[in-house]
């Protein structure tokens, strides 16, 4: 209600402020330009009146005159080098002023609230006179109040109109968003199915809905993927444990040979290992997925550490077969550098080189390097097993297994983490895949500007 | 030694393989002066002529894909290339097309066997007028056995195998 009634002020007092100006602004221009018109008839009258008296075209003054204003009285003083026109202006009704302007700029007016004063001097034969020709304030007296009332009525009926339109728009302005409000108030993470009705009625209004929807959209896949996430991660830490503490209750169950032992505690050692690589793989991916700790940036050559991350792999894993190609690697080396982290850029490149040797079964891996003006492009290809169609969209979700990896070991970490680093740089992450044919990964990180 | 050398084109990363496997086969002692050809029709209004902005109009058509695969292509044959543009051709007939090689002193025409992709309705293909062309002309053959998937993205450029034949 609060709300409304300021919508309705709001509303009201800019309208009313410009009414009431415009009544002043109309007043005054009408009684203005009235006043303009009874002085010239004044005037028109004054000479007529002069020409009568003084050139005897009529000789009775008195008798009525069908021109003759209302109320109108004239007067006729001689000018002899009088000195003062104080009797006549007792007998005129107004200040000796004014006739000191008439003989000084040949006329003048004066204006009272009941009459209208006009004065000319007028040239005859037997001397100057000044003429002065009196009239009753037209408008003043006939006009003025009327039109007052007409424009006081007018605001009047602004003012209702205005005020039923204003209630009328503030509450139906207001129905959709109490509407939409109400609704929001309604989901919390209970319920983060519920949408809001998007009718198309009202564009901007549609907008917002259909801009709730897409974030409560955003918010509940982010949430089932946090809620996955919780039970993957869960899970896959409790299989190790489980096999550790199975192991152990066996061997506890009764006394045993020492080469049992050592066995069942290899075994423990073998899972514990697990346990803490699975460990380390999420506390890389905590780490690299916010942005609230900053890594040390520094000029990196691409290629350089593609060379790096081959001969690690080929360490690490002598059936790898890597394949550099260089055939698009451009002639000028500096648009090859990106501003990166050593680290977290060689383990994204690890990440994805491995997988694809992985899920090859160790077969060629084509990594090729190119450059545009802007940009490093690195393409990653295998010939693997793939990724099902309907699967792609879950290869960054956390702990998220194709189901065409049963027979490969993995976590599910690695890409999730390559992506985040790749975020990280910048860059963008693009995975194309047939299943049964082969993976491609495009990455595309922004090179440093080479200075001109 | 420098040549001018034209290649047409239809603004997508495929169409660029051939000018990959042109530039693969160059001599290194050649530099080429390269023009990307594409045929489009101009506006028969006059208001679009009035307004008519060739750069504009080649900014419609390509894609930040195209221009990043060529800008890939370019910086790594920097050294062979002279100067490389695209250009639009939109002539009607044979003698218009004959003019502009010459004018342009084109001396080789280099196209591939694939079907061109005209994503623009005014668009047409050039290959009527180059197969009538006074000049030299050498078809390329495109790998057709790349994966679909990649259609359209820069890594297209990088996988393909092409071969002059």
């Amino acid at each position: 209600m609060k709300k409304q009634s300021r919508i309705i002020l709001l509303f009201l007092v800019p309208f009313l402020i410009v009414i009431f100006l415009f009544s002043i602004f109309i007043y005054f221009t009408v009684s203005d330009y009235s006043e303009d018109y009874l002085f010239k008839l004044l005037e028109a009258r004054a000479n007529k009146v002069a020409k009568e008296r003084f050139e005897g075209q009529k000789n009775l003054i008195d008798t009525e005159d069908p021109d003759k204003l209302p109320h109108e009285r004239d007067f006729f003083i001689p000018i002899n080098n009088k000195k003062s026109f104080f009797e006549e202006s007792k007998e005129v009704g107004i200040h000796e002023r004014f006739f000191t302007d008439v003989i000084k700029r040949g006329e003048a007016q004066f204006v009272t609230k009941d009459y209208l004063y006009k004065g000319i001097k007028y040239k005859t034969n037997k001397g100057d006179y000044i003429v002065i020709t009196v009239a009753e304030n037209y408008f003043e007296i006939n006009q003025a109040e009327n039109l007052i009332k007409t424009l006081l009525f007018a605001i009047a009926a602004a003012f209702l109109l205005l005020l039923y339109i204003a209630l009328y728009f503030s509450k139906n302005i207001f129905k959709p968003i109490s509407a939409i409000t109400e609704k929001v108030k309604e989901i919390s993470s209970e319920n983060l199915h519920l949408r809001l009705n998007e009718d198309n009625a009202n564009e901007e209004l549609y907008e917002l809905s259909s801009t709730f929807n897409d974030m409560l959209d955003r918010i509940e896949t982010s949430f089932e993927t946090q809620n996955n996430f919780i039970s993957n991660a869960s899970h896959e830490l409790r299989t190790p444990l489980t096999a550790i503490i199975g192991e152990t209750d066996v061997v506890l169950s009764k006394p045993r040979q020492t080469n049992e032992y050592i066995e069942s505690l290899k075994i423990i050692l073998q899972e514990a290992e697990k346990l803490d690589n699975k460990t380390k793989a999420l506390l890389f991916l905590a780490q690299t997925g916010f942005n609230g700790k900053t890594q040390k940036f520094e000029k990196i050559r691409i290629d350089q550490l593609l060379w790096d991350v081959k001969e690690n792999l080929d360490i690490l894993n002598s059936k790898n077969r890597i394949h550099l190609d260089m055939e698009l690697l451009p002639e000028n080396p500096l648009k090859l550098k990106v501003s990166g982290n050593t680290q977290l850029l060689h383990l994204a490149f690890s990440n994805i080189i491995s997988n694809g040797c992985k899920y090859s079964n160790y077969d060629h891996v084509t990594v090729s390097i190119g450059a545009s003006d802007d940009n490093v492009y690195i393409v990653i290809k295998d010939k693997g097993i793939g990724i099902p169609e309907n699967e792609i969209k879950y290869i960054y979700d956390p702990f998220f297994r194709a189901s065409n990896t049963k027979n490969y070991e993995g976590y599910g970490i690695g890409l999730p983490l390559t992506r985040n680093i790749i975020r990280m740089h910048n860059g963008k992450l693009l995975v194309t895949s047939i299943e049964n044919q082969g993976t491609t990964v495009q990455i595309t990180l922004p090179s440093i500007k080479s200075v001109n | 030694m420098r040549k001018t050398i034209l290649i047409p084109t239809d603004f997508t990363v495929t169409s660029l393989n051939t000018l990959k496997a042109v530039l693969n086969n160059n001599p290194s002692d050649t530099t080429l002066d390269i023009i990307l050809l594409h045929g489009i029709t101009s506006s028969d209004s006059i208001r679009d002529l009035l307004f008519f902005s060739k750069m504009k109009q080649i900014e419609s058509l390509s894609s930040d894909e195209f221009e990043e695969a060529y800008e890939v292509l370019c910086n790594k044959f920097d050294s062979q290339i002279n100067s490389f543009k695209i250009d639009l051709f939109s002539g009607y007939n044979q003698a218009a097309f004959n003019s502009y090689i010459k004018t342009n002193k084109i001396e080789k025409i280099f196209i591939s066997n694939g079907k061109q992709k005209l994503s623009n309705r005014k668009s047409f293909d050039l290959g009527r007028f180059i197969r009538k062309s006074p000049v030299e002309v050498i078809t390329i053959n495109t790998d057709k056995t790349s994966t679909i998937t990649e259609k359209g993205e820069i890594t297209e450029v990088f996988l393909k195998q092409v071969s002059i034949g």
